[in-house]
């Protein structure tokens, strides 16, 4: 198992150099190394890459790998904790209203122009992931107050009621300002685009701290995908590591949406190859799900910023149109075997 | 050991169990049974702190409603039907997670070297040890309940409760459910309260019985004394002697 992880942790970080190599211009490897050995400790840099190749990899395409990268470890582990907690295999952030949460934030910046004196770079990704994340804390509060057991199905139930009434009130905000709606429906779709390290710089602490503590409740997340009954009488306090567990799941999601918009389809396979490929542990699943998921992020960007170069597809259309058959062969792939040796 | 005084609980404001009291002592091996509503998965779900209850339980002279979840899982371990299995969790694994109440190793909770070896020895005590690193959704029902057995006893329980484990089970399995536990508890000082849905399983398991009928206590003692035909006869309102004869006749022709 040590050995899979350390293939993984390599194979993760080779995938980054990848998709800070690979564009309209290729660059090798030992370049982008030199590149980036020259910004961290001024070393000199070899004179045959040019200083605008190299603004191009440490300004553009290093963040924007980097981002990606983040971006899909959040994702993912957020995922993973979502089906763990609620036992529900499609459950995700995105169920409990946090992608549409943030949607109305982004929706309140970009159709009425509100802007948040001395941070207005950082209007868009802080009311994004406020309004994510207060979703979810308004959910939780109204599932405590309806069901003391705060058992999974009403919150549920609460979080799709929720998803879908503030879908409504997006749309209706949408409707109603039609000048800057396009440029909406294109955060919504998700895009690594434009994006520099200062994104970098805010999302990657808040991913690896993010993922550290849901690790530490690795335990916990086992137990608890046996049910709600089964979890208390084994000693886990459920209400109180249910609200931690959901909460720090919609601020990994509502982190990364905030700054890339909503990109779906990750959270829910990553952890579901993960568990087919290192078994259902939760001491492997969060942290391969954070490599796995933030590897398949940075070869989608990838894919969706060169395929129909120099325009790029939405990274969320990207996700879903590799993703869905590459789940189906890891995840269905085994059965068909199975069928035939039977 | 485990005493109840004057409990009642139930749902949406209904008494489904209604004035039970009652005292368990060290090894006590005591089954309840009753028609289906009759509120013994309730009871024991009081005795494992899963639901509100009026009246008193007390756990070592303890009340349980002072007492953390973590402190009544060390001492109360609970067996029930098997329910859906989403995650292909490792039988070794499984097992494990019984020891969550007693590890505290480190930020990720890693197992320690004395949590492996419980949880060894409670896969020896079922049989599994073969299996460990099989995954639990490739078992059979029989094999899965005695790792859900196994998860039971590594929380080094004083009491376990049965929430009719053996349902859905073989004969074989079920015999072997009830045979495993009878030989472990008094090894190990720990009471075992049972629900069992088949009677002559339940005559089985306990030394001692009480019979439950509209949430209240209709008997209680020497399963030997307590259970009788005329007792069953009220309790599940059918006519024993007749059930038994004919139950014996079909004995009989089996035997040729």
């Amino acid at each position: 198992m040590k050995t899979k992880a350390a293939t993984a942790a390599c194979v993760s970080l080779i995938v980054v150099m990848l998709g800070a190599a690979l564009g309209s211009v290729s660059i090798p490897p030992s370049d982008i190394f030199s590149i980036i050995s020259h910004k961290v400790s001024g070393s000199p840099l070899p004179g045959h890459i040019e200083p605008a190749l190299a603004a191009i990899v440490w300004n553009l395409r290093l963040p924007r790998a980097l981002l990606a990268f983040f971006v899909g470890a959040a994702l993912s582990v957020s995922g993973a904790v979502m089906q763990s907690v609620l036992r529900n295999p499609l459950a995700s952030s995105y169920t409990l209203g946090v992608s549409s949460g943030a949607s109305l934030g982004a929706g309140i910046v970009i159709l009425y122009g509100v802007t948040i004196p001395f941070m207005s770079a950082l209007t868009l990704p802080f009311l994004g992931f406020l309004f994510g994340l207060g979703t979810i804390f308004l959910i939780m509060a109204i599932v405590s107050r309806l069901d003391w057991q705060m058992e999974n199905i009403t919150i549920i139930l609460t979080g799709m009621v929720f998803t879908l009434f503030i879908n409504a009130v997006t749309m209706l905000m949408s409707a109603l300002s039609r000048e800057h709606l396009q440029r909406l429906i294109f955060w919504q779709m998700g895009s690594f685009s434009m994006k520099d390290w200062q994104a970098v710089f805010i999302l990657a602490p808040a991913a690896v701290l993010g993922t550290l503590f849901v690790a530490h409740f690795n335990r916990e997340l086992d137990i608890m995908t046996f049910g709600e009954e089964q979890a208390k009488t084994m000693g886990v306090d459920l209400k109180k590591v249910k609200w931690i567990l959901l909460v720090t799941a919609a601020a990994l999601t509502g982190s990364a949406v905030a700054f890339v918009g909503v990109i779906g389809f990750v959270d829910l396979v990553a952890p579901h190859i993960i568990r087919k490929l290192f078994g259902s542990a939760h001491r492997y699943v969060v942290p391969m799900s954070a490599l796995f998921g933030g590897a398949f992020m940075v070869v989608c960007d990838l894919i969706a910023r060169t395929i129909v170069s120099p325009s790029e597809l939405p990274v969320g259309t990207v996700t879903a149109i590799i993703g869905a058959p590459f789940f189906a062969w890891i995840y269905f792939g085994g059965r068909k075997k199975k069928a035939k040796v039977g | 050991m485990l005493t109840l005084k004057n409990v009642s609980a139930g749902y949406d404001g209904t008494d489904v169990v209604k004035n039970i009291s009652l005292d368990v002592k060290n090894c006590e091996n005591l089954s309840i049974i009753g028609p289906n509503g009759c509120g013994k998965t309730t009871l024991l779900k009081v005795i494992a702190n899963l639901l509100p209850f009026k009246g008193d339980v007390e756990i070592d002279g303890k009340p349980i409603r002072k007492m953390k979840g973590r402190e009544i899982s060390a001492k109360v371990a609970m067996l029930a039907q098997t329910s859906g299995i989403y995650f292909a969790y490792s039988v070794f694994d499984t097992v494990m997670m019984g020891r969550y109440q007693r590890m505290d190793s480190g930020f990720f909770g890693l197992p320690s070297t004395e949590d492996a070896q419980h949880v060894t020895r409670c896969l020896e005590a079922v049989n599994l040890v073969a299996e460990k690193d099989k995954e639990i959704t490739k078992l059979s029902g029989g094999q899965l309940q005695r790792v859900f057995l196994a998860r039971a006893l590594a929380q080094q329980p004083e009491i376990i409760l049965l929430d009719e484990p053996t349902n859905h089970l073989d004969l074989k399995y079920q015999v072997e459910l009830v045979d495993y536990l009878k030989k472990w508890a008094p090894e190990n000082n720990c009471a075992i309260i049972g629900v069992l849905h088949d009677i002559n399983l339940a005559m089985q398991l306990g030394e001692n019985i009480m019979v439950m009928k509209n949430g209240e206590m209709q008997a209680y003692g020497k399963t030997s004394e307590v259970i009788t035909g005329n007792l069953l006869e009220k309790v599940y309102e059918i006519d024993v002697a007749r059930y038994m004869a004919a139950s014996l006749k079909r004995w009989e022709s089996l035997q040729g």
